[in-house]
């Protein structure tokens, strides 16, 4: 299968076979009862999308909204699409009632976010939870989104998936390459149920053992940004990932002294570290230090293992991550594998 | 009640060190011949003349030794930072500031100084400068225009200022402890032993080189960790060197900050000059103020103790 031999030979694999699951939203047995997982979704289920961020148009939806239609799926645009307020996709009033409705409705089985840019911020805080409680349905997307799914993560203890958005589905399905392909099929993958497992390469920068806990994390600026506020998480025991894109070394350098100074890589199970393009110095202000050094200086003596190069961010190697589950992380001299734990 | 270091008399010592980014000691020549000719005796650390051939201007714990050294040292009368960049907040964990509580000295800088200006003030209520560094002894530095302020600072003159009027100022009166500096600073700072506590104080922010959306995303984070809705006053400097995305924000950044605020009730002045422009004055930060914003002017000034 052209796929799989791709992927191993990539370094990021998921496994492939269906396992039986419950419909049902449930507290998943021996593990905190917080960590509850929405139900997997079923042909015919209904994915809704909004821009809880940034404005995207109905057009550059179409290979998103074909591609989820060959799963089986139906789709629901909420109202924020096609809506442009700047760079917003509609008014924060606008984009916190499309984003409420799609929380609330029952009919609904998946939020899919049309893409980042920034905004969910601004309207995290007037979002009521309730009916997502109740019923709760999974929510995904990436980079600003970051914002839902610590928010989520805090509050609710509801599992989310930490994908690639609309945006990042190839317009032309049969010329994109495996890559994008498999990462786009993660997303399904993540959402029917299929047991999750990838792999990164080995790199002798990484710190090898292996951790258990609650995959938590995001864009790391975001993350940085929520430290303080109703949105900030608690890493402790947790398996935390970060990923960014664009920052300048030494503004990556102080996000994770950040992280450092507020108590979040303190007590974590495991460090995952993803894409980090990161924007080259001004002359006369080289930083002199790469994503490595950062790290692994930061980390210190630290106690757990630390994954670099792992397939998620701000490039084409951007799978699915089910967020606010219990994962196993093994960092190991042949590569790296996180997995959830049934 | 905040702990004012003492003014500084005629042949009072101040040590200059590098916590943060790296500095050419040439850069700094102008810096020490003006010290001079205000009456004071510069003594150099030893991260302004390192071999650093990185960003910082020596390694962290040299950084930390030599501005531990300053403050420890009781023949420094004041420390004054050459320069900001990045590093502060690398080091302010392991600094031990016993000897300093006892006998403060003015702390003087701004930008990552911020972080130094913040947990001084939190965990020992001892007053700073928030103020020029080395480079605005040059010619075309940053806060050139604002050296007088610095040198009538460190001479015990109270400050005063009085600012033209801005189109989105909000007119009130408001008494308070003056705190601020850097937003991505503050913001970066909080959750960590360096938070700034807001309530009841006169708030000031600049910043410099950031985009748009982000300066809206830290101004976000101040209002929902609480550092905005029960402000004395509020008093925005410049933004100087903005960015905006290929997708415009759609606002200015002060645009940006008079929505962030309209919320609430209390003064709020623009376009006051402390900033990483040409125009720096000299803030006494921790110390008792009181902002008085109307339709003709602004007045910033510091309430003294009869």
């Amino acid at each position: 299968m052209q796929r799989k031999s791709f992927l191993a030979s990539l370094g990021a694999l998921v496994a492939g076979s269906f396992v039986p699951t419950s419909a049902d939203a449930f507290a998943i047995k021996g593990e905190e009862p917080s960590v509850k997982r929405p139900p997997w979704l079923k042909p015919g289920d209904t994915i809704a999308i909004t821009s809880p961020a940034g404005a995207i148009s109905e057009a550059e939806l179409k290979p998103a909204l074909e591609q989820i239609r060959s799963w089986g799926y139906r789709v629901r645009l909420g109202s924020t699409i096609g809506k442009k307020d700047f760079s917003f996709g509609g008014s924060d009033d606008e984009r916190c009632a499309d984003l409420q409705q799609l929380l609330n409705d029952p009919a609904v089985a998946a939020i899919l976010c049309a893409r980042g840019g920034y905004g969910s911020v601004r309207i995290i805080d007037n979002l009521d939870w309730s009916g997502f409680r109740k019923h709760p349905k999974w929510v995904i997307g990436f980079s600003d989104i970051t914002v839902l799914h610590s928010h989520i993560h805090r509050h609710t203890g509801i599992a989310t998936i930490h994908s690639k958005m609309c945006n990042s589905f190839p317009d032309d399905w049969e010329k994109a390459e495996p890559i994008q392909r498999d990462t786009v099929l993660s997303i399904r993958d993540a959402l029917e149920g299929k047991p999750m497992s990838y792999t990164a390469p080995a790199s002798e920068r990484n710190r090898p053992g292996s951790a258990e806990g609650v995959l938590v994390g995001g864009n790391l600026r975001t993350l940085e940004n929520l430290a303080g506020t109703a949105s900030d998480i608690d890493t402790r025991g947790k398996i935390l990932f970060v990923e960014d894109t664009g920052e300048y070394p030494y503004s990556v350098d102080r996000a994770f002294q950040n992280l450092y100074r507020t108590g979040k890589l303190n007590g974590l199970a495991g460090l995952i570290v993803g894409g980090f393009k990161l924007k080259p110095d001004d002359p006369g202000e080289e930083f002199g230090r790469d994503l490595y050094d950062i790290v692994l200086q930061r980390v210190g003596t630290l106690p757990f293992p630390v994954a670099f190069d792992f397939p998620v961010g701000h490039q084409r190697a951007n799978f699915a991550l089910r967020c606010g589950l219990r994962h196993r992380l093994a960092v190991r001299a042949d590569g790296t594998t996180l997995t959830q734990t049934p | 009640m905040s702990k004012i270091p003492a003014p500084l008399a005629k042949g009072a010592t101040i040590g200059i060190t590098a916590p943060a980014g790296f500095m050419d000691l040439e850069q700094m020549s102008a810096c020490i011949d003006t010290l001079q000719e205000w009456g004071y005796s510069v003594k150099l650390g030893d991260t302004t003349h390192s071999q650093s051939n990185t960003y910082f201007s020596d390694a962290d714990e040299e950084r930390r030794i030599d501005l531990q050294r300053l403050l420890d040292d009781p023949a420094v009368d004041a420390i004054l930072c050459a320069r900001g960049g990045y590093g502060v907040s690398r080091i302010i964990d392991r600094l031990d500031f016993k000897a300093f509580r006892h006998h403060p000295k003015w702390i003087i800088g701004f930008s990552d100084i911020t972080v130094l200006h913040s947990q001084i003030w939190e965990e020992y209520g001892i007053a700073t400068l928030h103020a020029p560094m080395a480079a605005a002894f040059n010619e075309d530095g940053p806060g050139h225009a604002s050296l007088e302020t610095l040198r009538a600072a460190l001479e015990g003159a109270v400050s005063a200022y009085n600012i033209a009027p801005h189109p989105y100022n909000r007119v009130g009166h408001a008494r308070g402890t003056l705190v601020g500096g850097n937003l991505t600073l503050l913001a970066h700072s909080i959750g960590t032993p360096s938070e700034l506590k807001t309530k009841k104080t006169i708030l000031f922010l600049e910043d410099v080189g950031e985009y748009l959306y982000n300066i809206d995303r830290m101004l976000q984070q101040l209002r929902r960790s609480g550092k905005l809705d029960r402000l004395a006053g509020l008093v925005v400097g410049g933004f100087t060197g903005t960015k905006d995305t290929p997708r415009p924000f759609g606002k200015d950044v002060y645009e940006i900050i008079r929505d962030a605020v309209s919320g609430y009730e209390y003064p709020v002045c623009f376009g006051f000059p402390v900033s990483h422009a040409t125009e720096n004055v000299a803030l006494k930060h921790g110390v008792e103020h009181q902002l008085h914003v109307d339709r003709e002017e602004v007045n910033l000034t510091e309430r003294v103790k009869k």
